[in-house]
């Protein structure tokens, strides 16, 4: 593969690819920010400008839009309390205490180079061992998919914290909203009320609107005179010196870790990448306190395992085939009209557009780093908008992404339906994330279990026989049993025993 | 009244002229599937070759949702001027009727013409050691076989079912997301069988061990037929085609059915269809009424003998 490297930067070095580069970089990045507006809208939207271009170019286009796109859901995030993408739900947090305390700048600096950082680190996974991790995904059957998600559902604990009750009643709201639509197992319709348009369920993206968005300009009109409006700082990028980074590089890494390897499994999806690795970086802090109140390692946490899954889920698609989540979806869907058809003969017989599109990878992520970063300081102006002229923009666009995914005309009423929910709730004081992590893990879940059953021959003591399942197992019921400070309890007990 | 004789002319030459030009605006294309899906891609390569006949822009409108019933649906209450057009596949359309109370029917479209028929075939791990269908037939009768692939009532499922009953064997079948993901758990070992278009296979990886069709399939030219292993002749393929709503016009859709003839012939067209593992097929309007109609027929019989036919 090293021999395409000089033919594919050649390649990369004309006006076109590089114009394409920048452009989709600088798209993406907007369309990230706009919520509603997500990878996947991003993608289908540059689809039809690809037709009349070289493949190159094409690819180009498609790949800078694909990385910057979950970069630019963290601008959002941080500076209006909106996640811009599913993937950035994790990142409000502590991204938007920041920016509220005056570190809006600072937050957007640790976005952008933990983002740089998770594509980086996830590229050279893909390029390294792509083959090798999906025969690795290959061992992740029903019965392992299953027990990941069930570990992956113990995050619930950490986002909602001080909250345990309201959070699992959130979380099960999720999984129940999950059950909505055509039941994969049997195709039955389940839950639609003869309606037809809710006969095809519901998607994250309306969910996230109305939960997220429409439920905090909601907040922000209830509680407005209340709101000590930010301090708002003049640059718009800041980075942080080194010793507030050195202190967080095992976050980062390991959140890195985290995203590349959900991100090669198909099926559990960005947003259940970055809510593991933001609790498992809030669970490792010295300081899990300050979690949720502006703490810059859960805002890295969430974005350097959010740009990690955009590698982990080129893996299965590109070396099998098997896109792993809706952005992938999209792009080997417009890859496959661009002629480069991914499965297992793209590397065999195709090495030189693999390496390619590594080199593409690369340079987007190269230029989503520095477009982000003098950008930031436009995006920031943003907080100079009037909150009462702000939101119901944000409010608009928010709507016209819901609809526009699907053109169906029951997610408009969930966006609003559930923008009053989410309202109610956060008074409440039930924390919005659970229902989002219940929602995107509910159909996997019930999927894996389902299938796992029919394997076993509906024998679920047949599941521990699995190794990778048994281990999940393992690590789900002691983190359990640390939550209820049982680990404690009895780690003292066996102490005194020896002593 | 010296001004009648003439307006009336012109009047009638307007729209005389309205038909002769049609299309004189953008024509919205409904997919009942997301984008990126394979109706999706499907189309958008036709796409460019159709605008250029046309002269006119396609707008490609995607409505997923349960199986392309929401979409498709919605296309059977659309206008009937031909601005209105769907691109559907052979589940959407013949056997979701069939399987759950939707507004449509067969007598609901106007077939145009099909633009790809990729026949099916029966797939195993390269890993399985099994080389042959009878290998596999043996194997389910010493055990269990389990096969894999979209939810009950989708095309790879009822072929699975057709292929067991025909060698008087038993799958038991693990439903997926989709055939992808079937195909990682065949990989991955967990399962046995998936059915699939053979060109899906080969993306994936599997080891097709018969076609179900009439001759073998360019793109896998060592896989044999079903007809020649001995099996019975069971003719399974995913297709895709363009659709406009019951009542367009005549001339509206024989412009069409021209347009698509001539789109689907041309040598980019066929190099993009064939390079994405799909197999080009055109059925005219004449022939595709007739073959739509009948598998709309078929599919219902082969639901009620899998029991899925409400």
């Amino acid at each position: 593969m090293i021999e395409f490297i000089p033919s594919a930067f050649a390649a990369t070095f004309s006006v076109s690819v590089l114009l394409a580069l920048a452009v989709g970089t600088f798209a993406g990045i907007i369309i990230g920010a706009l919520p509603g507006l997500g990878t996947v809208l991003g993608l289908v939207m540059a689809l039809p400008f690809t037709y009349v271009m070289d493949p190159a170019t094409a690819i180009a286009l498609l790949l800078s839009i694909y990385v910057s796109s979950i970069y630019g859901g963290s601008i959002s995030a941080i500076l209006i309390n909106v996640p811009g993408t599913p993937q950035s739900a994790a990142s409000v947090f502590d991204g938007y205490p920041m920016a509220q305390r005056g570190d809006g700048a600072l937050a957007l600096g640790y976005a952008t180079v933990g983002s740089f950082i998770g594509g980086i680190f996830s590229l050279i996974v893909l390029v390294l061992i792509a083959p090798q991790l999906a025969k690795f995904a290959l061992q992740f059957g029903p019965i392992e998919t299953f027990a990941l998600i069930v570990f992956a559902l113990t995050t619930i604990a950490w986002v909602s914290s001080g909250e345990m009750l309201k959070g699992l009643l959130s979380a099960t709201i999720g999984l129940f909203l999950a059950l909505i639509g055509p039941d994969a197992m049997t195709g039955q319709i389940r839950f639609n009320f003869d309606s037809l348009f809710l006969s095809a369920g519901l998607t994250v993206i309306p969910l996230l609107i109305g939960f997220f968005a429409v439920s905090e300009i909601l907040y922000q009109a209830a509680v407005l005179k209340d709101v000590k409006l930010p301090a708002v700082t003049s640059g718009g990028f800041k980075l942080a010196p080194w010793s507030e980074w050195k202190p967080r590089i095992m976050v980062i890494l390991r959140s890195c870790g985290i995203g590349s390897f959900i991100g090669v499994l198909p099926g559990t999806g960005a947003t259940a990448a970055v809510f593991v690795s933001y609790a498992d970086a809030k669970r490792r802090s010295p300081n899990p306190e300050d979690f949720g109140k502006g703490e810059p390692s859960g805002l890295l946490a969430s974005e350097a395992s959010n740009n990690a899954v955009s590698g982990g889920a080129m893996v299965p698609m590109m070396a099998l085939g098997i896109p792993g989540d809706g952005g992938t979806v999209v792009l080997m869907g417009a890859l496959t009209i661009h002629n480069v058809i991914p499965g297992v003969r793209l590397f065999s017989q195709q090495p030189d557009l693999v390496t390619l599109i590594f080199v593409l990878l690369f340079l987007s992520n190269i230029l989503m780093l520095f477009i982000g970063g003098f950008g930031a300081n436009i995006f920031s102006r943003m907080l100079r908008i009037p909150t009462t002229l702000l939101m119901p923009l944000v409010f608009m666009m928010s709507v016209v992404g819901a609809y526009a995914i699907r053109s169906n005309p029951v997610d408009l009423f969930v966006v609003v339906i559930f923008g009053v929910i989410g309202f109610l709730l956060r008074l409440n004081r039930f924390p919005p994330a659970p229902i989002i992590i219940g929602f995107v893990l509910g159909a996997p879940l019930e999927m894996s279990l389902r299938q796992g059953l029919i394997l076993t021959d509906m024998n679920f003591l047949a599941f521990f026989a699995s190794p990778i399942a048994l281990i999940l197992f393992c690590i789900t019921g002691l983190i359990i049993l640390n939550l209820f400070g049982l680990g404690n309890a009895i780690s003292k007990r066996f102490r005194k025993k020896e002593t | 009244m010296k001004y009648l004789l003439p307006g009336c002319a012109a009047i009638i030459l307007a729209a005389g002229s309205a038909f002769a030009e049609y299309p004189e605006k953008s024509i919205s294309v409904l997919v009942p599937f997301n984008a990126g899906s394979g109706p999706d891609s499907s189309f958008r390569m036709l796409q460019p070759e159709m605008e250029k006949l046309l002269g006119q822009p396609m707008v490609v409108l995607n409505v997923g949702g349960a199986g392309g019933t929401v979409g498709a649906s919605q296309f059977a209450a659309e206008p009937k001027e031909g601005y209105n057009l769907a691109f559907m596949p052979v589940g959407t359309t013949t056997t979701q009727p069939h399987l759950r109370k939707v507004s449509y029917d067969d007598t609901s479209f106007e077939p145009i013409c099909m633009t790809i028929q990729d026949p099916m075939g029966v797939s195993v791990s390269p890993d399985a050691g099994i080389d042959t269908i009878d290998a596999l037939v043996d194997k389910a009768k010493a055990g269990t076989v389990t096969s894999g692939g979209p939810p009950p009532g989708s095309l790879p499922h009822i072929g699975q079912a057709a292929v067991a009953a025909a060698y008087d064997i038993e799958f038991k079948y693990v439903p997926h997301e989709g055939g992808g993901a079937a195909a990682k758990s065949i990989l991955g070992g967990q399962v046995d069988v998936l059915v699939d278009p053979v060109g899906s296979i080969l993306n994936y990886g599997l080891k097709p061990l018969v076609v179900l069709n009439g001759e073998r399939l360019p793109a896998a030219p060592d896989v044999p037929t079903i007809d020649e292993v001995g099996g019975k002749p069971l003719r399974y393929s995913i297709w895709f085609g363009l659709f406009a709503p019951a009542g367009t016009p005549e001339d509206v859709l024989n412009k069409l059915d021209e347009a698509c003839k001539e789109a689907t012939s041309t040598e980019s067209y066929k190099a993009t269809v064939e390079k994405s593992g799909r197999t080009p097929r055109f059925m005219d309007r004449a022939e595709f009424s007739e073959f739509f109609k009948q598998q709309y027929k078929d599919n219902a019989s082969l639901l009620t003998a899998v029991g899925l036919k409400k």
